[in-house]
């Protein structure tokens, strides 16, 4: 394998590897904070996607528009969701909550299946071209998808790790009742996190929608690599799952090459029963966690 | 009925055991004599369908339904069954061993999962499972073969009964047998794990494996649900035998009916069947989304499924007409 051909897999690796942290930042966030699995995750992906579908192609602005739209249009609906049905199951066995973000999913994909169709849908709008770096060719379309994920990412991870909501968040993912016991407001932290893990998915999805078809299932197929990478990371631990996002890009980048994409997703898979069974709290994660 | 509040008589349960056994028996024998009793086809259709789904049912619940463990894999099991028993009848091997080939490769498939996140608690095997459904489907699309993206054709043209009799053994079968389990000292056992999985292995229930056998049983049963199914459709495609919606009924059918009960799974797949005939004419494309309402209310405001509560309901509307009425009722037992 040539020095070029490396690099060239290992950008487009990094492309995936970024779009699936945004995914996998939001589900960690949410799982630490309110110790919920958010099975409906994918839905709002889709949801980002067709916002931006319908913005590119009937009202014709630019595709990169859709991003900030998307993520304010997800945050709303995540602060909608976690309003009207997560604060009122939160304490409930898992199992049951478990369900309900599964029902919130199946409800997506049903609305979205049937206000779609299932026709795959792309558009032609956005970034062209590509850029040559010493042979490497990086298309512009993923090169701005890059850019955008990793100034979000950046943002994300700031707020989280430096900023006093930040402390707040971590603080209620470490001891729930010890952060309400200091004065921390548990039900609004839960509200922020969960609407902005959100907001992160639909603007993912927007940046789907650039590089990618939309269909009602897209979200779904992101969500679960992106639990794949939350389970890797250990569950919750925000870290974890950035650094298992973009590993999880590059092997997928690597193996789609060697072989194809099919065998490419089984291998991610498989790496996941053996990580479970070697490392069953994750890779970075604590014991206790899992 | 398990319940959790111990003050539930016991003599009570126990003495209506048998005949609700005899009454489901009975129920499933009739089902399975109506190729034979001269009703319309679609009327067939619509109890096999309620007997598909209850197996499916059953078969979850008596995983996940009892120990609490969600498994999103059943309709992968099925799919799995359904597989096998096809491209085992297609081999000229005779209908029993193609039955237990069934069963065995979805068991086998099974442990894959149970092996490996059956020792940890809490999500690990709900993710486990997750994923497995969407591997089985890109494995089965690869693979020379299971006939990879465009599916297998069953060779032999079976008589129209033979499926409809084998799913309504397999659900009046399963349904005996989780009422049976629900009442026995390993029943018991199961329940403590559900309750308090830490406590439970504290005083010697080998909750490990107990999980595992439940799972396989579970997956067999499922896998049995499969194969019959794989009879009855006789063409099989990945895309729809993988599909999401399988896995959705499995779980949806004993949640809406009310979850580790025998006879809740029943009510879920009645009323699932009835759900998807009645919007397959009004409005065909919104079935998902309205069964996804339905487990969604039902799990937030009715979490014990429809048949705890409508016997709830039943038994409150007895204690407010009186004694009289009460004592009718017993002596109508």
């Amino acid at each position: 394998m040539s020095l070029t051909l490396a690099c060239q897999l290992v950008m487009n690796g990094l492309v995936f590897g970024a779009l699936l942290g945004l995914v996998a930042l939001g589900l960690a966030l949410i799982f630490g904070v309110m110790r919920v699995v958010n099975f409906a995750h994918g839905e709002f992906i889709t949801l980002g996607a067709y916002a931006t579908f319908l913005l590119v192609t009937r009202l014709a602005v630019p595709p990169l528009t859709g991003v900030p739209v998307a993520l304010v249009l997800g945050a709303l609906a995540g602060w909608f969701i976690q309003r009207t049905v997560l604060s009122r199951v939160s304490g409930r066995p898992e199992l049951e909550v478990l369900m309900v973000t599964y029902a919130l999913s199946v409800v997506g994909l049903g609305l979205f299946s049937q206000g779609f169709g299932g026709d795959f849908r792309s558009y032609a709008e956005g970034p062209t071209g590509n850029l040559r770096l010493a042979g490497v060719v990086v298309g512009w379309r993923s090169l701005s998808v890059l850019i955008v994920c990793l100034v979000m990412g950046a943002l994300t991870l700031l707020l989280v790790q430096r900023s006093r909501t930040g402390l707040g968040l971590r603080a209620i993912a470490q001891n729930r009742d010890a952060s309400a016991a200091c004065g921390i407001n548990v039900p609004r932290s839960e509200q922020l996190a969960f609407s902005l893990a959100v907001g992160l998915a639909a603007a993912a999805g927007a940046l789907v929608s650039l590089i990618g078809t939309t269909t009602p299932t897209v979200g779904h197929e992101w969500v679960l690599d992106g639990f794949v990478v939350v389970v890797l990371g250990g569950m919750g631990s925000i870290t974890g799952a950035v650094v298992a996002s973009l590993a999880l890009g590059l092997i997928h980048s690597f193996a789609s090459y060697a072989l194809d994409d099919s065998w490419a997703r089984i291998l991610t898979y498989l790496l996941l029963y053996l990580a479970i069974l070697v490392r069953p709290h994750g890779l970075l994660g604590r014991r206790a966690e899992l | 009925m398990i319940r959790e509040r111990p003050a539930t008589p016991v003599r009570r349960t126990v003495r209506s055991v048998r005949p609700g056994l005899l009454a489901a028996a009975a129920l499933a024998a009739l089902a399975a004599a109506m190729p034979w009793l001269g009703v319309s086809s679609y009327a067939r259709t619509l109890v096999y369908y309620t007997a598909y789904f209850l197996t499916l049912g059953q078969a979850w619940n008596l995983m996940s339904g009892l120990t609490g463990y969600v498994s999103f894999a059943h309709g992968a099991l099925a799919g799995i069954g359904a597989y096998a028993a096809v491209i085992a009848l297609n081999a000229e091997w005779p209908m029993a061993a193609a039955l237990g080939a069934a069963a065995a490769t979805a068991v086998l498939a099974s442990l894959v999962i149970g092996a490996t996140s059956l020792r940890l608690r809490g999500t690990a095997f709900t993710f486990a499972t997750l994923f497995f459904q969407e591997l089985v489907l890109l494995v089965v699309r690869k693979l020379r073969f299971t006939g990879g993206p465009g599916g297998i054709v069953l060779s032999e043209i079976l008589p129209v009964w033979l499926p409809h009799v084998m799913m309504m053994v397999l659900a009046g079968g399963a349904s005996i047998a989780v009422a049976l389990l629900c009442r026995s000292r390993v029943g018991v056992r199961i329940l403590a794990i559900k309750n308090d999985e830490v406590a439970a292995a504290a005083v010697g229930i080998d909750a490990t494996r107990l999980k595992l056998v439940l799972f396989c049983a579970s997956a067999g049963l499922a896998g049995l649900a499969g194969a019959a199914h794989g009879l009855f459709a006789a063409s099989l495609y990945p895309d729809v035998l993988f599909s999401v919606d399988v896995s959705l009924v499995a779980l949806a059918v004993p949640l809406i009916g009310g979850v580790a009960t025998a006879a809740g799974p029943l009510a879920g797949a009645v009323v699932y069947v009835g759900i998807r005939e009645v919007l397959q004419s009004i409005a065909p494309g919104l079935h998902v989304t309205i069964v996804g309402l339905l487990l969604l209310g039902v799990v937030m405001f009715m979490n014990e499924g429809v048949a705890v509560a409508i016997g709830r309901a039943a038994a409150r509307w007895r204690g407010h007409g009186g004694r009289q009425r009460a004592r009718a009722a017993a002596g109508d037992d």
